[in-house]
Order: structure tokens, then C-alpha cells, then sequence
């Protein structure tokens, strides 16, 4: 049997990690006055949750889950690409691609072709 | 954080040389189609990891211990990448893992080492095949109980942890072109020269005296300057027709004005010049007193133009955009003790102000 779920699920487990470790980070500006920031701090505290949860079920080959990662790894590749082609000095380097380009571009590989292995 | 430091440059090469070799080492051994693919990518990532570290011996051969310490590493790495077979294959991998990154932390915490961009991937790339080499496959039965457990309890503290040290001791210990955190300062000489002392006495003379007609808030609105978000105690006001035309420190055309927010209406605090282009450093006249400084890897969000840091790991909350702001040099009007053209206003003199 196939282990590239369990591998997507180890990539998206990282990639909520840094969410979690990003919205945490905001948390200090919030409290120091930006209110909207305490907004974004939950938000993307909640997609950290919601792509952990993603994991766990592309784990257990959830159809769902599989539809809901591939979108979302599709969203993160398309905002990543327009925020390295726009000259507003988005960060090109090493860790930048590889947390932004390389490990969605690597999810997406690996559900692309397991679909019959999800129910 | 964000760069590559030069003598880590060479790890960064080994690790793409090594994979092509790792690949194929895959596809020539028999043993490969037995194993699940999980375990194959961990080995592809040791295989890159274990390059990195032996490439960086010949850039640390002074350092008699790191360059042991890396030879042992990397050797140990590559074995393990072609051992995947072996009965304790994931003992002694989550055992070597574990070990390198928190050695990583303890150069770091000792300061025998900065953080910078090779260092991070790499330590990214040991968290992942860590993940992997714990995963259990469908179908596998030894030990699941506890690698799931590892699984949800120390990959997740492990890679908080590492992160964060890398991050404070970033923020903690700023190397010398970085003055605060997220700015970076203009390269110039350490001691300003008699000639630069003037030329920066010159400047400021002549930019407090063109914007003394601004001390009114009115006569600023009057001549285009518009206030930014106004929930901090001092405010920076852009005069977009300024920042357009390109102005280069031209003290009658600041392409910003900074104002205290006070209960008694804006309170004017200095210029600021800036560039228009990113990395475009401009002319500095007086030498490291007049050292321009760039904002970099700040996470904006147009919800209130506020803003965080990028984390170590390239992340930004989401809904807002990591970006580097053009070159700016202030010009504080009002007694700072950080300095005259310092990149900050010392918070206590705009507290001061607003109680005076």
C-alpha cells in the first residue's frame, strides 16, 4: 500500500507547526496595541488547527481531506508566486522557498495520484 | 537569519550536489522496493543532510571540534541513509536527529554560531525526516503506540523549540548591520571624520529649518503630507507627490514628516527621507551618522497597516504580506537620546511630549 499519505501527512503537520509558530508571533503586536493583528493571530492560529486536522484525515485517506489540502496547498503556491513576482521585496530565500514553494509543491505531488486510495 | 552566511554557502551546494546521488543510490538497491516510501524519503533527506554537514568541515577546519563534530555528523548521516533495513534503523535515527538539533541549539544558546539561512533549512529538513522516520504506514505493527506518541509530542516541541531559539537568539544578539530587529543598517565607516561630522551638521540644519513651517499639522496637510494609522504614540506622514518625484534627501522635500500623537494634536518630530527602491542605499554624507536603514521581513497587513515580524521559518500571519520597506534616513528635530538621525525615537521623549 501507498505511505504518500502518511508523507503529506507529515508535511502538513510541519506546515501547520509554522502557522501555529505565526500566529503566536503576532500575538505580542496585539497586545501591544494592534488590534487587528489579535485578529489575524486567531485566524491563522485556527488555519493551523484546521490544516493539523486536514492531516489527520488525509491520514486516514478521508476524500474530503484530500480536495481540502489540494486546495489549499494550491492557494498557498498562488499567493506565493504573485508575492515573489510583485517587486514588494517578498523574502526569496532559502527557507522562504522551501516552506512556501517546495513543501506545498511536494503535498500536491503526493495526493496527486493516490485518489483511489481515499474514500 | 535571512542570509547565507559564506562560509555555510559550500553545506548549501553539497546538499544539492548529494541529491542526485541519493536518488540513484535508491533505485541501484534491491532492498529499496521493500521499505515504505516514507522511509525512502528519509533517507533522500539524510543523504542531503549528511552532505550539508561535511561540506561545511573544510570552511570550519580552524574550529577543530565543530569540523569533528560536523565529520561525525555527516558520516553518520550517510550511513544511516543506505542502512534503512537494518533492525534499528529508527532508534538510531530519531536518536541522531534528536542529538544534532539540540546540539544546533546549544552552539546557538553559547553563541558559538549565528543562525543563518542554510542552518535553518537544514534544521527544517532534519524535523522532516524525523516526521518521517517515525511515521507509521498502514499495514506496519511495531511500536505504533509510541511513534504515533512521538509523533504528536516531540516532533511539534521539537520544531517550536528550535525554532524560537533561533529566533530570540536572533533578536537578542542582532549582528552589526542590523540595528533592531527587522532593520537593517547602511554599510560605512566605524568612526565618523571630522569632514562627515560637519556634512551631517550641514544636513541637519538645513532639513530642521525647512520643515519648521510643519510644526503646524496644517500647514503639513496644506503642502500633501497625510497621516498613516494613528493607534501608536507617534504617527509618520507621507507626502505621496514627494515619494513619486524621487527626491533624494532633499531636506525641502522629505518624503516623510513624523508627529507625536499627543493629547494636544500632532507634535512634529523630525523628517524622514527615503528611497525609492529597495537595496537603493542613499548618499551619506555624514558617514555612520547618517547611515540609512531598510525595514526588512516585517509581515504588513492592510487591516490597519500593522505589522509583525516574519518568523524564522518564512511565515507571516495570515492575511498579511511579508515585505522590505525602500531605505529611509529620519531626522529628529527634538533632543533623542538615540541620536540625531537615529532609526528610532526614543519612546520616552515622545511620552515625554505628550505630558509636557
Amino acid at each position: 500500500m501507498s505511505s504518500r499519505p502518511e508523507a503529506a501527512f507529515v508535511l502538513l503537520l510541519m506546515q501547520s507547526i509554522f502557522w501555529l509558530i505565526a500566529g503566536v508571533s503576532a500575538a505580542p503586536f496585539a497586545l501591544a496595541g494592534e488590534i487587528f493583528m489579535a485578529g489575524l493571530a486567531l485566524a491563522t492560529l485556527l488555519l493551523a488547527l484546521g490544516t493539523c486536522i486536514c492531516a489527520i484525515a488525509v491520514l486516514w485517506r478521508r476524500r474530503w481531506a484530500r480536495v481540502v489540502v489540494i486546495a489549499l496547498e494550491v492557494t498557498c503556491l498562488f499567493g506565493s508566486a504573485v508575492l515573489l513576482l510583485i517587486p514588494l521585496g517578498f523574502n526569496r530565500g532559502l527557507v522562504s522557498i522551501l516552506v512556501n514553494v517546495a513543501v506545498p509543491v511536494a503535498v500536491l505531488v503526493l495526493l496527486r495520484k493516490d485518489r483511489e486510495a481515499f474514500s | 537569519m535571512f542570509d547565507i552566511a559564506p562560509d555555510h554557502a559550500i553545506g548549501l551546494f553539497a546538499g544539492l550536489l548529494a541529491l542526485p546521488f541519493a536518488l540513484l543510490a535508491l533505485r541501484v538497491r534491491p532492498a529499496a522496493r521493500r521499505v515504505p516510501g516514507t522511509v525512502l524519503g528519509a533517507s533522500v533527506l539524510m543523504a542531503i543532510a549528511g552532505a550539508i554537514h561535511l561540506g561545511l568541515i573544510w570552511t570550519h577546519r580552524d574550529e577543530i571540534i565543530t569540523a569533528v563534530l560536523f565529520l561525525l555528523n555527516g558520516v553518520s548521516y550517510l550511513v544511516l541513509s543506505q542502512l534503512f533495513t537494518w533492525r534499528w534503523w529508527r532508534l538510531g535515527s530519531v536518536a541522531l536527529i534528536t542529538a544534532t538539533l539540540v546540539g544546533y541549539m546549544g552552539y546557538i544558546v553559547l553563541n558559538f554560531d549565528t543562525p543563518d539561512q542554510v542552518a535553518v533549512a537544514t534544521k527544517l529538513l532534519e524535523l522532516t525526516m524525523l516526521g518521517l522516520v517515525l511515521v507509521p504506514v498502514r499495514g506496519e505493527t511495531r511500536r505504533r503506540t509510541s511513534r504515533w506518541s512521538a509523533i504528536a509530542v516531540a516532533l511539534p516541541l521539537l520544531t517550536v523549540v528550535t525554532v524560537s531559539v533561533v529566533w530570540i537568539d536572533d533578536l537578542a544578539r542582532p549582528d552589526a548591520q542590523h540595528s533592531h530587529a527587522g532593520a537593517v543598517l547602511q554599510q560605512t565607516n566605524d568612526v565618523a571624520t571630522p569632514e562627515q561630522v560637519a556634512a551631517a551638521q550641514q544636513l541637519y540644519d538645513q532639513t530642521a529649518a525647512a520643515i519648521a513651517p510643519y510644526r503646524d499639522w496644517h500647514a503639513a496637510w496644506a503642502a500633501g503630507y497625510r497621516p498613516g494609522p494613528q493607534n501608536t504614540p507617534s504617527t509618520h506622514w507621507m507626502n505621496q507627490r514627494n515619494v513619486d518625484a524621487g527626491y533624494v534627501m532633499d531636506p525641502r522635500h522629505p518624503q516623510g514628516l513624523v508627529y507625536a500623537n499627543t493629547r494636544r494634536g500632532p507634535v512634529l518630530l523630525g523628517a524622514m527621507f527615503q528611497m525609492q527602491h529597495i537595496d537603493q542605499f542613499g548618499p551619506d554624507p555624514g558617514g555612520p551618522l547618517t547611515a540609512w536603514h531598510q525595514h526588512q521581513n516585517i509581515c504588513l497587513t492592510p487591516f490597519g497597516f500593522e505589522f509583525s515580524l516574519m518568523t524564522p521559518t518564512a511565515t507571516c500571519p495570515i492575511g498579511s504580506i511579508d515585505i522590505s520597506v525602500a531605505p529611509m534616513l529620519h531626522v529628529w528635530i527634538v533632543d533623542n537620546p538615540s541620536g540625531r538621525f537615529a532609526v528610532d525615537i526614543d519612546s520616552k521623549v515622545v511620552k515625554k511630549i505628550d505630558q509636557s
